[in-house]
């Protein structure tokens, strides 16, 4: 609420300065030709200075402009970088600095003519923030725009390397245990009865946790669709409680059905 | 805290999303042709000998240097558009390039060799007339600029203000022009119309005023127009009343008040009729005198080369016919060219000697004019001195069509720019035709069933063809293999122009502002055809429309373009063959009466050309084409032909009906009170637009059916009141068959200028928000609910609900030039909007993060529905520019077009530039990928072959062995 009263208050100040910059302005209109061009009329200039570090200024500013809110006022880059948006009105302006190759932040400019029949000017520098428009983060002014950098416009393509291959976790998945299977006999001695209880105690322990969906199951579902063929393809694995499953999995596998329908119907979805 | 977890969320989301352009697609599919526009001032650079620089000065407010060997740009800058950046004059001193910019608002120096800023400085108030350099003892250090009240000198080297100093009797006295012969003295020029001349010389130095005088000349209206400075200060007017020339000597210690008059008739000279006169003169160096040989064009075609000697005129050689002429200095030599007429379709340019008038030898030049372009306008020559220190020469020639042809001894053209092309106004893609063998294809599924033996028998054949045309394919790939690769030519040209398998590549139409028509291969960008239409009017408003495709074989395909006088609404109409851009045979109706609307039907003629219906000011109708199989089908269709008119001059949109005589009735009228706000704009759907999907799955199973009227129009309006208070953007969505008011919104405390995309069951538009100083956009979306109420066709006349309204908005970081849905063949593809920002990127925005369902809290449901959180702000990210680097300045126009492809979609954005791309808003689902790796996929099918065989060798042994045991 505070806020609000402020920047109402603030409004009519700068109206009311704006106000007695037009009473300036005509009074001064008359003889004119002989007064100093600092400010023309009611009008003011934006300067600052672009920089991209390491980089020469010749071989930017050619590209370069300086767009004050939009196309509304446009101003160029000197050859040291340096620039002055000119003939401007008071009120407050996004700047920003535009070149295809190099990436500048935009600087909000607020220009209020400050103080009474005098033609001091207050150049304020701030943070854009469009959200919150009255929040004031200061910049110094003349504007420093330094650029973060060159613009990234494109996207890395998906290489294909035997590292990356290798390095995936499905595969380490698959390699590791084949590694196993065919190092372990060789290791361990099978011909030894004990250890081949023991092996197959562990093998137990391996099994699939019964809870869990099962692969092939699934995708017999998924494709019969129904039940008669599900106890079809459940019947295939005999020895686990297949009855509590069947219908948790008939359950899940048209969700899912369902789900991919929806994808293929609108192509909508973003996460693919 | 929580705002910043869901900015990550986003941008962790948006990340998937996106496809944006990979770096070695560059170039690949896309083109883009930067322009400069009309030029009006032109300079060699002259600095250097070998320089291949020359600067423009155009009147889009751009200002480049092109290169003179290619034609293609060294760099340009880009002014605001309007007056505020209209360039008022150009001055060219060594690598320095001054321009008066914005009616003398500004004063700008130029580094010509980087391209880059020397300075620049505010003038003082008051409209500009006139600028010079000044020099003094040989060298050049400053110029002086002439306003309507004030005289100011400045530093070249910094731009300050040497002196300033008002004009006597500005009120009454029109100065005009300012000259300084480099003697340390500044003339302006000024005059009382048909009383006297006021000359005025100041001191280079401090401003003082040396001399002051007037001079009767009763007969004078304007020095400009016919008055010339020439040799030691000698000012030469001409008179076409009397007719005759009169002299003043400028030099301050003369002191006639009379100027010296000699009768034309004494030189044995003869005015043409009803011409005004013009004297050319020449200054080559500022420093310095101008030259006393001068031009005076006595007609449309004969100039004059006349030389001023001891106050005497000699006359030095007389051309007739001469089309052009122009002077151009290389080191101690001054040239005067000439341009004149050959026969119909050639000028010939040929080198004079300024001080003698004799015709230099091998130094004539052959133009030759494009039939379907304009005549020349303006010469500029670039002489340089050969060896054996003889004149060599190259020549720029701008045509009335905008067009810059730069051509070389004989006659070489080295290139052309079609500067028409900056200023595109409409354009339309039209599908290729197909070859003959692909028409053979097609033609077999046409035709009616004739017997299973003769339609085997016609497959066959068909088969057998393509399979030759694939072969004779193979060996010309082989042949051009083994040629070096720059012999191998693949230009496009008129006749192999043909349409490939996914219909990428298509004809773009474009209509320029100035009347000249183009045809570019959207595939290469070179452009096919050029037609310039003569005789439009400067402010004209152009539809193009498609009448008839590629598709109806023995009959050519059509375009209409409609050129409408915006001041008195009279109307023609150029009918052409979009392909060839030949003008059609078909004579088009003329038209008496201003037209208001006209309308594309669906419904075809017997040669399958669409109907096109043109409603008059009398609410008449006329039909082209207007054969009696039309006009019956007319009166057939009259009750279902609806049509609406906009007066945005009395804030009144009226809905009008087709009687079966061609009459029309009023319908419906909606008035918007002109007090208060006025009509922007009016925006329908596109007619070739398809919508695939009825309705959106909820997370619940349940349907929300889109409300998808064809007929909706949106209106946008803006308030009259522009006190930022009190400002507000008004958008009223209105049925155009029933003049139903289906929805109204009204943003406050907002002003335009309002952008606005209307496409299935959406409204999307852009507008500035003064209260937080902003740019937002709103959406508004329309649903019929859960249920649909009559789901075979969509009636306005019977839809007795009123559609869910959905609306949302968004603050979008920049402002925007313009906007466009993209479009593909089926409507199958995911939206995104693409976006012309200022800074010259095309933003392809999915239409996804502008849907006025996205949720604030995020539910189970919204999550299986793939919709995003709420943010505020929508982002721009580099990545999604489509155009990349290559910017494209003031984007006017964004062109979407379908291609075969249903993943794929063309897009042509224009303004002062051309680029032309092709978007997948949902990836390229239906086509392998451009970097599908082949060797991948067959070395692993390869691999698994050999293990096979090599497992199943293995196997058998170990079978064998066993069997042993």
């Amino acid at each position: 609420m505070w806020h609000r009263e402020r920047i109402l208050l603030l409004l009519a100040f700068v109206q009311s300065v704006l106000v007695v910059g037009w009473c300036f302005t005509e009074m001064e209109a008359g003889p004119g030709a002989a007064m100093s061009t600092q400010t023309n009329g009611d009008r003011f200039k934006i300067e600052g200075r672009a920089i991209v570090p390491g980089v020469k200024t010749q071989d930017w500013v050619s590209t370069a402009r300086v767009l004050v809110d939009g196309e509304e006022h446009v101003g160029f880059l000197r050859t040291d970088g340096s620039f002055a948006v000119n003939d401007v009105p008071s009120g407050s302006y996004v700047v920003e600095v535009v070149t295809p190759t190099y990436r500048f932040e935009a600087v909000r400019v607020d220009i209020t003519s400050k103080g009474k029949m005098s033609n001091v000017l207050f150049h304020r520098a701030r943070l854009v923030n469009y959200i919150k428009t009255s929040e004031v983060i200061r910049q110094p002014y003349p504007l420093q725009i330094r650029s973060s950098g060159p613009h990234s416009y494109f996207m890395k393509r998906e290489t294909w390397g035997w590292t990356d291959f290798l390095m995936n976790p499905m595969v380490m998945m698959m390699v590791l245990p084949l590694l196993i299977i065919v190092l372990l006999p060789k290791v361990v001695n099978t011909n030894d009865p004990e250890m081949r209880k023991e092996m197959e105690q562990s093998m137990n322990m391996l099994n699939p946790n019964p809870e869990l969906p099962d692969v092939s199951e699934l995708m017999t579902k998924l494709f019969s669709g129904s039940k008669g063929s599900s106890k079809a393809g459940s019947s295939s694995k005999g020895t686990r409680p297949a009855a509590k499953r069947r219908g948790k999995h008939s359950g899940a596998s048209r969700a899912k059905k369902l789900s991919m329908q929806n994808n293929n119907a609108d192509l909508d979805s973003w996460d693919q | 805290m929580a705002e910043l977890i869901l900015l990550w969320l986003k941008c962790i989301i948006l990340y998937n999303a996106v496809d944006a352009v990979f770096e070695d697609q560059v170039g690949k599919f896309d083109w883009r042709q930067q322009y400069v526009g009309k030029v009006r001032f032109s300079h060699f650079d002259t600095h250097v000998q070998s320089s291949k620089k020359v600067i423009v000065a155009t009147e889009n407010n751009v200002f480049a240097a092109l290169n003179t060997r290619t034609g293609e740009l060294f760099w340009r800058h880009v002014d605001k558009s309007g007056p505020e950046g209209n360039i008022d004059a150009l001055l060219h001193h060594g690598q320095d390039a001054i321009l008066v910019v914005g009616n003398g608002r500004l004063l700008r120096s130029w580094d010509v060799n980087v391209g880059g800023l020397n300075w620049e400085i505010v003038l003082d108030s008051g409209s500009f007339q006139k600028a010079c350099l000044v020099g003094q003892q040989g060298t050049v250090k400053h110029v002086a600029v002439l306003k309507k009240n004030i005289i100011s000198l400045h530093y070249l080297s910094n731009g300050h203000q040497k002196w300033i100093e008002n004009l006597p009797d500005s009120e009454t006295v029109d100065y005009q022009t300012v000259y300084s012969g480099g003697n340390g003295e500044v003339y302006a020029l000024g005059i009382v119309p048909h009383s006297h001349i006021v000359i005025i010389a100041y001191s280079t130095d401090d401003g003082e005023i040396i001399k002051q005088i007037s001079v009767e000349a009763p007969w004078l209206s304007n020095i400009v127009a016919s008055c010339a400075v020439i040799g030691q200060g000698v000012l030469i007017c001409v008179d076409s009343a009397t007719p005759s020339l009169y002299m003043y000597n400028l030099n301050p210690n003369m002191d006639d008040l009379q100027m010296t008059q000699i009768p034309l008739q004494s030189l044995g000279l003869e005015v043409a009729p009803d011409f005004q006169p013009v004297l050319v003169s020449h200054q080559p160096n500022s420093a310095h005198q101008p030259l006393s040989e001068f031009f005076l064009q006595l007609g449309p075609d004969n100039f004059l080369l006349l030389q001023f000697n001891n106050g005497q005129i000699v006359t030095l050689r007389d051309f007739k016919p001469a089309l052009l002429v122009s002077f151009a200095t290389t080191g101690e030599k001054t040239i005067a060219a000439v341009m004149s007429p050959k026969n119909k379709t050639a000028c010939s340019i040929n080198l004079f000697s300024a001080e003698t008038g004799r015709r230099l030898l091998d130094t004539t030049l052959i133009f030759v004019m494009d039939p379907n372009g304009g005549k020349p306008e303006k010469i500029y020559i670039q002489p340089f001195l050969k060896k054996d220190d003889s004149v060599g020469y190259r020549a720029m020639v701008q045509t009335e069509d905008h067009t810059l042809t730069f051509i070389q001894q004989p006659g070489r053209v080295m290139w052309i720019r079609e500067e028409a092309l900056s200023d595109v106004v409409t354009m339309e893609m039209v599908d290729l035709p197909l070859t003959g063998t692909q028409a053979e294809l097609e033609g077999e599924f046409g035709k009616k069933a004739d017997g299973l033996m003769s339609m085997v028998f016609k497959r066959l054949s068909s088969q057998l063809i393509l399979l030759q045309a694939w072969i004779s394919h193979l060996w010309k790939l082989f042949y051009d293999a083994r040629k070096p690769r720059s012999q191998v030519k693949n230009e496009v040209t008129i006749e192999n122009l043909s349409r490939d398998e996914f219909n990428l590549q298509k004809m773009m139409v474009m209509v320029t502002a100035s009347g000249k028509l183009f045809g570019i291969d959207s595939k290469t960008g070179s452009i096919l055809w050029r037609h310039y239409l003569n005789d439009v009017p400067s402010n004209a408003a152009f539809k193009l429309m498609v009448q008839r495709t590629t598709a109806h074989f023995p009959h050519p395909p059509q375009c209409t373009l409609l050129i409408k006088d915006k001041d008195t609404g009279l109307t023609t109409l150029h009918v052409f063959n979009p392909i060839f851009g030949k003008k059609s045979h078909v004579t088009p109706p003329a038209l008496p009466q201003p037209i208001l609307q006209s309308l594309l039907l669906p419904l075809m003629d017997q040669d399958y050309a669409k109907v096109l219906l043109l409603v008059d000011d009398q609410y008449k109708v006329s039909a082209f084409p207007s054969t009696k199989n039309v006009l019956q089908q007319l009166q057939e269709m009259a009750s279902s032909i609806f049509f609406y008119l906009v007066d945005s001059s009395q804030g009144r949109l009226s809905g009008y009906r087709l009687r079966t005589d061609l009459s029309t009735e009023q319908i419906w009228e909606v008035v918007i009170p002109m007090e208060i706000q006025r009509i922007v704009s009016v925006k329908g759907k596109r007619p070739n637009e398809h919508v695939h999907s009825q309705g959106r799955v909820m997370g619940d199973r349940s349907v929300l059916y889109k409300y998808l009227n064809p007929n909706l129009l949106a209106v946008v309006t803006e308030s009259t009141d522009t006190h930022q208070e009190r400002s507000f953007v008004g958008i009223i969505l209105i049925d155009g068959v029933t003049g139903r008011i289906i929805h109204e919104a009204v943003q406050r405390k907002a002003r335009g200028p309002v952008h606005i995309v209307h496409s299935e069951n959406w409204v999307v538009y852009e507008y500035w928000s003064t209260k937080s100083r902003r740019n937002e956009f709103s959406v508004i979306e329309l649903y019929e609910g859960m249920e649909l109420y009559n789901s075979t066709v969509f009636s306005s006349l019977d839809r007795p609900h009123a559609p869910q309204v959905l609306q949302q908005s968004y603050i979008f970081p920049s402002a925007i030039s313009t906007m466009e849905a993209t479009l593909t063949e089926k409507g199958i593809t995911s939206r995104h909007l693409l976006i012309g920002l200022p800074s010259g990127g095309i933003l392809s925005l999915p239409k996804m993060f502008l849907d006025p369902r996205r949720p604030e809290i995020v539910s189970e449901q919204s999550r299986e529905e793939n919709l995003i959180p709420y943010a505020p702000e929508l982002m721009i990210r580099t990545e999604w520019f489509i155009n990349y680097n290559q910017s494209i300045s003031r984007v006017r126009g964004i062109h979407t077009s379908p291609s075969g492809l249903e993943s794929t979609c063309l897009v042509v954005a224009y303004g002062l530039d051309i680029y032309q791309t092709r978007v997948y808003p949902s990836k390229q689902f239906d086509v392998l990928k451009d970097d599908y790796d082949y060797m991948l996929i067959s070395s692993v099918l390869l691999a698994l072959f050999f293990a096979t065989m090599i497992s199943k060798r293995l196997a058998e042994v170990k079978l064998l062995n066993r069997a042993w045991r």
